[in-house]
């Protein structure tokens, strides 16, 4: 237990948030080089102004008109996304070995809060994979990368939901959890959940050409 | 009278219960300061004298109730709860009451080897 | 996949057919990974590794409704069997793919962009599908009916085969036409420093000669100093820029802001087009290496509002029958020019109805992004197709549709035809006419 839980929460833990912060970060600087030698003029039209009024817009649930159309999937996809942001980086037991760990710290979640939390992750989850079964156009694009990526952002959630209640074995429980949570993260920059960082790149831009260049929202 | 005497028995339960930590006193089975408010965990497992026996430091008491600066045999602070030096909210300079005893047990399971050191493994539900 | 391959079968266009059985399959994979990695670029990369597979796009196409949700209808359906089968097959696709490929390309999608506004991440899908034709353009597959256009304007500068003495000849018969009716009237020819020049898209020469005369008579009611060219240029259109010829796109804007300089024009007026004005502010201009526009370009439906608030165009009667504004794709989604053509089109039509939806998420008529220049091979695959747009139509109860864009009249005078909707579709230039006060006419 020890070699393998300190293996999993030292050098791998590095190795995971070094893949995962510095694959976005080549990401963003390897696509901006790119973008300044074959398509500079995207930067000629980049307006923060309106970048940042179509980011806003989605930001918000129900402003969109898809939104509106889509109820389910709005209330869904924004809990899922929240929690799915908030509970692991406020759950007092990542803060506390944070804490621990390299002194950087700050405010927690009630234990209760989190696990409320995690349950929404799951749940939405669960609803995302009802619709990749159900919805016509969801179904027709989904191939076993979509249900692979779904089980890999499920995975440290449940790991993680069932380690905390002590379901099963323990030990063995909060090494999957760690592991799978590392393999989420180097995931990220590799696959389509990178949509994290390109979805404010592609929004901005795209807001921009819609606001300032055709005079029209685009939400 | 078949009431009477189940609801004797119930009360004869419910003050045994209230004597159970008493026994915990006598023989010590978790770490549960009442210095922390509305606890996040259950309480750290910890079998007071099993867990000496085990590791063989039975009477080097200032390995844990230590005072301040570094351990010492001569200097020791039996009897006074860590909350008397470590306040909850870490005062400046000083360890904070929760780290104060996840340090002191996983410093020294690390530095062994040997004991829990996931949250779960001392932190154990029932 | 049975369905695909029956209406692979069912349509022929010489142009695909042809231009497919002159390829070979090394030629196919150079050319569509050579466009891929020379022309892709970043955002390219950003949609395809955005797209998480959602679906949520479907909502926006018109096709998806038309065709009871079918999933290849969907504009992610419709990269997945374009672009992305492409990407991951590395360009080895065999050709009944290719000919599928540019079905869906050119015929199934307009690539009005309204997907982008129903997508959370912006995933601009006529980009993608605007490159696949850019593939199908060099790989000479283009259908047929839209490749004769381009060559027309790569032969003579406009869009309809016309000779340079038949446009001026028809600017001259359209002036002596007019002066029946308003003996002071003047198509102003060649007018150095005038207010601006009036452009046009070639079919109205060719086929809506009648736009021209109500559009003179208009400018000179309001006693404007306007002109029009006798060279080159002076037809706005641009079918290059939906078959992927790019090059070509940028000489023809080229030549019509060159013409407009050469004029010494404050501005240029255009007639009531969609895809021109996407050519001319948007796409055409970038090509050259123009940020903005280098001389302003007003589309019709701005001027005509601007003349209304001035009080240049007075009201002298407006039409009592239910009216609704269809809003194009590029004049709304191109330009956010939704409101003004409401006031101008609610100005003469005071009993007015709104379709839903409307605005920059109106449905779109399933003609423009060049599919009807496809021509007769495909005419059923945009009426089919555009089934919503005729539900919405007859859910407003309208006696008139107003619809300021070419390609939208003749997209919705096919679907008002088949779904057999009894409406009357206007240009806002054909209401102003009839409807104007009109102090030098006889």
């Amino acid at each position: 237990m020890h070699s393998i839980y300190n293996f999993a929460t030292g050098p791998l833990c590095w190795a995971a948030f070094i893949i995962f912060i510095g694959g976005l970060l080549l990401k963003f600087i390897s696509m901006v080089r790119r973008a300044r030698s074959s398509e500079p003029y995207i930067f000629g039209y980049f307006s923060p102004y309106f970048g940042l009024r179509s980011v806003i817009a989605w930001l918000i649930p129900f402003v969109p008109r898809n939104g509106k159309l889509n109820p389910v999937f709005t209330v869904v996809t924004f809990a899922f996304h929240i929690c799915l942001l908030v509970a692991p980086l406020f759950l007092m037991a990542h803060v506390m070995l944070l804490q621990e760990g390299v002194g950087m710290h700050w405010g927690t979640l009630s234990d209760a809060t989190a696990d409320v939390m995690t349950v929404i992750v799951l749940v939405g989850l669960a609803y995302f994979a009802y619709r990749r079964c159900t919805d016509p156009t969801a179904k027709y694009v989904t191939g076993p990368k979509e249900w692979v990526l779904l089980a890999l952002v499920a995975a440290p959630f449940l790991t993680g939901f069932l380690a905390y209640h002590q379901i099963f074995d323990y030990q063995v429980m909060v090494v999957l959890h760690i592991l799978s949570g590392e393999a989420m993260l180097i995931a990220i920059p590799f696959t389509w959940l990178s949509h994290m960082l390109l979805f404010p790149m592609v929004r901005m831009y795209q807001g921009s050409e819609f606001g300032g260049v055709r005079h029209v929202k685009d939400w | 009278m078949k009431k009477t005497i189940l609801l004797t028995l119930l009360a004869v339960a419910a003050s045994l219960l209230y004597l159970l930590p008493a026994f915990c006193q006598e023989d010590m089975r978790v770490i549960e300061p009442t210095a922390f408010e509305n606890p996040q965990r259950p309480a750290a497992v910890f079998n007071h004298d099993a867990h000496n026996e085990k590791a063989g430091i039975e009477g080097d008491c200032y390995l844990c109730h230590h005072s301040e600066g570094k351990p010492d045999p001569d200097n020791t602070s039996e009897g006074t709860p860590c909350s008397d030096c470590h306040a909850v909210k870490a005062e400046k300079g000083k360890t904070g009451l929760m780290q104060a005893y996840h340090k002191m047990c996983q410093d020294c399971h690390q530095a062994k080897g040997k004991g829990p050191i996931a949250c779960g493994e001392c932190h154990v539900r029932n | 996949m049975s369905e695909q391959t029956k209406e692979t079968k069912v349509i022929e266009d010489i142009g695909i057919d042809a231009g497919l059985e002159q390829l070979t399959e090394e030629q196919i994979e150079k050319t569509i990974m050579s466009v891929i990695n020379a022309e892709g670029g970043t955002r390219l990369e950003a949609y395809t590794k955005t797209c998480v597979h959602c679906g949520l796009c479907s909502e926006a196409c018109h096709y998806y409704h038309s065709h009871d949700k079918d999933p290849q209808y969907a504009p992610v359906g419709k990269v997945r069997n374009t672009m992305w089968n492409f990407l991951t097959k590395k360009g080895k696709i065999s050709k009944e793919e290719l000919k599928r490929a540019v079905l869906i390309a050119h015929t199934e999608c307009n690539l009005c962009r309204r997907c982008v506004q129903y997508c959370p991440f912006g995933v601009d899908t006529a980009y993608i599908i605007a490159l696949v034709r850019r593939i199908v353009h060099k790989l000479g597959i283009t259908p047929q009916y839209i490749q004769d256009t381009a060559h027309s304007h790569a032969a003579t500068f406009n869009q309809m085969w016309l000779k340079d003495d038949e446009w001026v000849d028809t600017l001259f018969w359209q002036e002596d036409e007019a002066r029946d009716e308003i003996p002071s009237m003047r198509i102003p020819l060649e007018k150095e420093g005038a207010d601006f020049m009036y452009s046009v898209i070639a079919p109205e020469p060719k086929f809506r000669t009648q736009l021209i005369y109500q559009a003179a008579v208009i400018f000179n009611e309001c006693g404007l100093d306007w002109t029009m060219p006798s060279t080159t240029g002076w037809d706005n259109s641009d079918m290059c820029m939906f078959t992927g010829d790019f090059e070509m796109m940028g000489r023809l804007k080229r030549d019509h802001y060159e013409c407009a300089q050469r004029l010494k024009v404050k501005k240029v007026v255009m007639g009531e087009c969609g895809h021109a004005y996407r050519s001319i502010y948007d796409q055409g201009n970038r090509w050259v290496g123009w940020r903005d526009m280098p001389v302003p370009v007003i589309h019709s439906i701005q001027f005509f509002w601007e003349l209304l608030k001035a009080g240049k165009i007075k009201v002298a009667k407006t039409i009592d029958k239910l009216a609704t504004f269809h809003d194009p794709c590029n004049t709304v989604r191109g330009m956010g020019l939704h409101e003004m053509g409401r006031e101008v089109a609610k100005a003469f039509y005071p009993n007015f109805v709104e379709m839903q939806p409307n605005r920059e998420h109106n449905y779109c008529c399933a003609a423009g992004g060049g599919v009807i220049n496809c021509g007769p091979p495909h005419k059923m695959t945009r009426v089919l197709g555009n089934r919503v747009k005729a539900e919405q139509l007859k859910a407003t109860g309208a006696e008139v549709l107003i619809a300021p864009c070419h390609n939208c009249h003749g997209g919705l005078e096919d679907i008002i035809h088949h779904y057999k909707l009894d409406m009357e579709i206007r240009f806002l230039g054909d209401i102003i006419y009839e409807c104007m006060e009109k102090p030098n006419a006889v």
